[in-house]
């Protein structure tokens, strides 16, 4: 028998989890995770040049994150565009884009896409993880052309 | 022993299409779960027309002997 299932994501996790979804996606996007580059960043708003900011909000997101505080955040980056992924008062997950000349538009699909490949990177973890708990063996793993991820598992039943 | 195969396709969004094949019966609609459960929400499920094939495949060959051979 067969069945063909279509899901929406939902994200839910701790801060760590959370965290290792954002550094599969900043690798994957080419960007790098780091503080650093954060503050030199910083510093070049100091100097007052204008850096528009975009924030959007992940959909169906909840970072579960018992004994941490509300506001934590990760920064990534790439040149001089700076995202800062964070846990909200809500507890929902929100990207903030910031880059120096570059528009509202462009910002706020940087920060889309990097949205989309948090959840891609997230459910990636998740799916695998849970399918090694169950003894499935991975038979094929390919990225397509459309970026999209395909993984063929097995395994044996009485 | 019968062998469960699961084919995951996680697209660039992050939306997931799973296609179950060789559970039967209760245990196709079990992973079902288990797998809405583990991603998210549920959206669309299809049952292909190989979830209608019976279990076991019983052949049989018919043969009508009108007696014209002899």
């Amino acid at each position: 028998m067969s069945a063909i299932v279509i899901l929406t994501p939902v994200i839910i996790g701790s801060w760590p989890v959370i965290t290792a979804a954002i550094t599969g996606a900043a690798a994957a996007m080419g960007m790098t995770v780091s503080e650093a580059v954060r503050e030199s960043v910083n510093e070049k708003n100091k100097e007052k040049v204008e850096a528009k900011t975009v924030e959007v909000e992940l959909e169906h997101s909840e970072v579960v994150a018992k004994n941490l505080s509300a506001d934590k955040e990760m920064v990534v980056t790439k040149g001089d565009i700076e995202l800062r992924i964070k846990r909200d008062q809500k507890g929902r997950c929100t990207i903030c884009a910031k880059g120096i000349g570059h528009s509202e538009v462009e910002l706020k699909a940087i920060a889309k896409e990097f949205g989309e490949k948090l959840t891609q990177v997230y459910i990636y973890n998740k799916v695998m993880t849970e399918l090694k708990n169950k003894n499935f063996q991975v038979v094929n793993e390919e990225v397509n052309d459309d970026q999209s991820i395909r993984i063929n598992v097995r395994r044996w039943v009485d | 022993m019968a062998q469960h195969e699961v084919e995951i396709k996680i697209s660039k969004t992050g939306e997931v299409k799973v296609h179950i094949k060789g559970a039967k019966g209760k245990a196709c609609l079990e992973y079902a779960k288990w797998l809405a459960e583990l991603v998210g929400a549920e959206k669309n499920r299809q049952l292909t027309s190989e979830h209608y094939e019976p279990e076991e495949k019983v052949r049989m060959d018919l043969k009508q002997n009108l007696g014209l051979d002899e």
